[in-house]
């Protein structure tokens, strides 16, 4: 990848790609969950809808950016940002294949679906910050 | 390429100077530049999808149709504010940033889109109801076909050779 000037921003527009088809789909599932839209069917109804799609970003997520860490993997093991951006990646998706999968379930306490939406927009609202800090701490 | 002179005196006012020598603010404004693009382009994605037929066939297109408009207007305007301040922050690096104009153009094609698609799609989503028109599918192909060219145009231009950013 080190070797043509166009691979490098081609992966990295993929990586962007990626991530707007999985955290903008979980976004939607969070508004859902908020209450504040998609409110035409149900969250269960909504997150079953997405879900193979916000699958289909992660694994482009996680196939483009291993392949960007390696054009340089020492640089970015060393890097806080990036470390930072790896723990909230991490907790991110723990959270969505655990908590966040319950959290859409019919029956859920309302509070504890709208506890589980915001932890979910916050997590990945600093995955995509500290993405972007990468190139400058 | 001369630099006309409305770009050198936007570079010297205080904002454009805070942005792009203020340290942190570029990586902000940037990060939610990022996340308005998660925004946005989920709910165009899941848009465009529907009228392919790819993602929530069951429902009506004019259903969610309805659902993602108001945030993927959010979306476009979070997009095109943080847009400009960076823009503000490098104007006579981005005049000379051939992926800039690309991507520029590419925004410019978008308004195009939405305005020959209006009549016969996107303003009257309840004729895609019944079935989704081929007018529709084309119109949803193009519409993924720009919007990626626009996040590859834009991803180049730190790569851009006149362009020097502080980070990429």
């Amino acid at each position: 990848m080190n070797s043509s000037e166009w691979v490098f921003p081609i992966v990295q527009s993929l990586h962007f790609i990626g991530f707007a088809l999985s955290i903008g789909t979980i976004a939607m599932v969070d508004l859902r969950l908020l209450g504040v839209g998609m409110l035409r069917q149900s969250a269960a109804d909504l997150a079953a809808d997405l879900e193979p799609w916000t699958r289909l970003g992660i694994v482009i997520m996680l196939t483009t950016g291993p392949l960007m860490f390696s054009t340089d993997a020492v640089a970015y093991h060393f890097n806080p940002s990036f470390q930072f951006k790896m723990t909230c990646l991490a907790l991110a998706l723990l959270l969505h294949f655990t908590v966040h999968r319950r959290a859409v379930r019919p029956g859920i306490s309302p509070l504890a679906a709208k506890g589980a939406a915001v932890i979910s927009l916050v997590l990945w609202s600093l995955v995509v910050a500290g993405g972007r800090m990468i190139a400058f701490i | 390429m001369t630099n006309p002179s409305v770009l050198e005196w936007i570079e010297s006012t205080r904002l454009s100077i805070a942005i792009r020598e203020g340290g942190l603010p570029y990586p902000i404004i940037g990060g939610i530049h990022l996340l308005s693009i998660a925004l946005f382009g989920g709910a165009l994605l899941i848009t465009d999808l529907r009228l392919l037929g790819l993602v929530m066939a069951q429902r009506r297109f004019s259903d969610l149709w309805y659902q993602f408009r108001p945030w993927k207007r959010l979306g476009f305007v979070t997009i095109t504010a943080t847009g400009l301040l960076l823009a503000w922050a490098e104007p006579v690096r981005l005049y000379g940033s051939p992926s800039f104009w690309v991507k520029m153009s590419l925004f410019a094609l978008v308004g195009v889109h939405a305005r020959v698609f209006r009549a016969g799609v996107y303003g009257h989503p309840e004729k895609q109801d019944a079935g989704i028109s081929s007018q529709a599918k084309l119109a949803a192909v193009l519409s993924l076909v720009l919007w990626a060219g626009m996040v590859l145009a834009g991803r180049l231009i730190a790569y851009d050779a006149s362009f020097e950013p502080t980070g990429n």
